[in-house]
């Protein structure tokens, strides 16, 4: 009686793990909810800030955001004003200079969009994504 | 052997069609927005088939650029209703994904993930939106390349400098390319220019920026 329980279960766990698996062999190219970043794309606060004066912040975030508070000398460059801010961005970066994108947290994805089109569009080098944010930052204030 | 198996199947899927739970119409959303819409709106259509109401706890959007809003708090048994996700477009280009997370009381299923994905058309593709040359280097002309979006019709593009420093030259290379080849007058002082591309019979405006820098920064 027991052995044949144990059966059933095993039946029915095998069962539900088929279209488990299908799902994850299928679905495996299908595009994620956030951008992957490569480690050599991104820095941690601490890496940041060795690098001194020869690095400009970028704010991803909101306006509204940005206004409330950032980085101290940070430059906004967020999707919403894309056309609008990139020439101010632009203006104020110089050959040799590091590029920090950050956004809210861990989670968002507008930092790894805007470090995207920086390197892509306007071809920039030396563009890295702020790991955890605008909330690491905050931690070690 | 069968029976049992079957007889436990049966009420597991019994038990799962008795309970509380909301049924999408769908969780996943593509929206083709044209190139003049300021917003992509998915509604995301539900119904409670289930004995007792379902009350919404929470409705979060993935990014500030996405706003959810549900018609009402609870859904009685028998009710139907929808969650409406709207995309703020901005300046975003390419495919974009947005998620919006509901959380509702459902004892077995409080999360459920809607996925809005919105394909922006993007009429000229410019690359690179911006050359520079460092002070001091030889003033070559720099190529920027236009490409036209494969759902769009471009014969002609007028490129224009807001700086008299820099010049520049439109060559059509055909199947919907242009090369534009921008050169300043000389790289001795540190000026800027936007340069304005816009399509023949357009109305929309397209940028790139040609700049003389400073020497790298020495560390």
């Amino acid at each position: 009686m027991r052995s044949s329980l144990v059966r059933q279960v095993l039946f029915l766990a095998a069962l539900a793990l088929a279209p488990g698996v299908g799902e994850a062999v299928y679905f495996r190219h299908k595009i994620s909810w956030q951008s992957a970043v490569l480690p050599s794309e991104s820095v941690t606060v601490d890496q940041a800030r060795t690098w001194g004066r020869n690095v400009i912040w970028v704010d991803a975030r909101p306006d509204e955001e940005f206004a409330r508070d950032h980085v101290p000398g940070a430059v906004s460059l967020n999707e919403d004003r894309w056309t609008e801010l990139l020439p101010q961005f632009l203006a104020v970066w110089s050959p040799g200079t590091k590029v920090v994108v950050y956004c809210s947290s861990l989670s968002c994805n507008a930092s790894r969009e805007v470090a995207r089109r920086l390197r892509r569009e306007a071809q920039l080098p030396d563009v890295f994504v702020l790991e955890g944010g605008w909330e690491a930052w905050l931690k070690t204030k | 052997m069968k029976t049992p198996i079957i007889a436990f199947a049966l009420s597991i899927i019994i038990s799962l069609s008795a309970r509380a739970e909301l049924k999408w119409e769908q969780t996943t959303i593509e929206l083709h927005p044209t190139p003049a819409d300021k917003q992509a709106v998915g509604h995301f259509k539900y119904q409670n088939p289930g004995k007792t109401p379902v009350r919404f706890k929470s409705v979060h959007a993935s990014c500030g650029c996405t706003t959810a809003q549900t018609q009402k708090d609870e859904v009685p048994p028998g009710g139907s209703g929808e969650i409406t996700a709207t995309f703020n477009i901005g300046d975003r280009t390419g495919t974009q994904v947005k998620t919006v997370t509901v959380e509702t009381d459902e004892p077995t299923n409080p999360k459920t993930v809607l996925t809005l994905r919105t394909i922006i058309p993007q009429q000229l593709e410019i690359s690179p939106n911006f050359v520079f040359w460092k002070q001091g280097d030889k003033p070559d002309p720099k190529t920027i390349t236009v490409k036209v979006g494969k759902e769009f019709t471009v014969k002609h593009i007028k490129v224009t400098s807001s700086s008299p420093d820099f010049q520049t030259k439109v060559e059509e290379k055909g199947n919907g390319e242009f090369k534009i080849d921008v050169e300043p007058k000389e790289t001795n002082n540190l000026v800027a220019s936007t340069l304005t591309i816009q399509p023949e019979d357009s109305q929309k405006i397209f940028y790139a920026t040609a700049r003389i820098t400073n020497s790298p920064v020495v560390q």
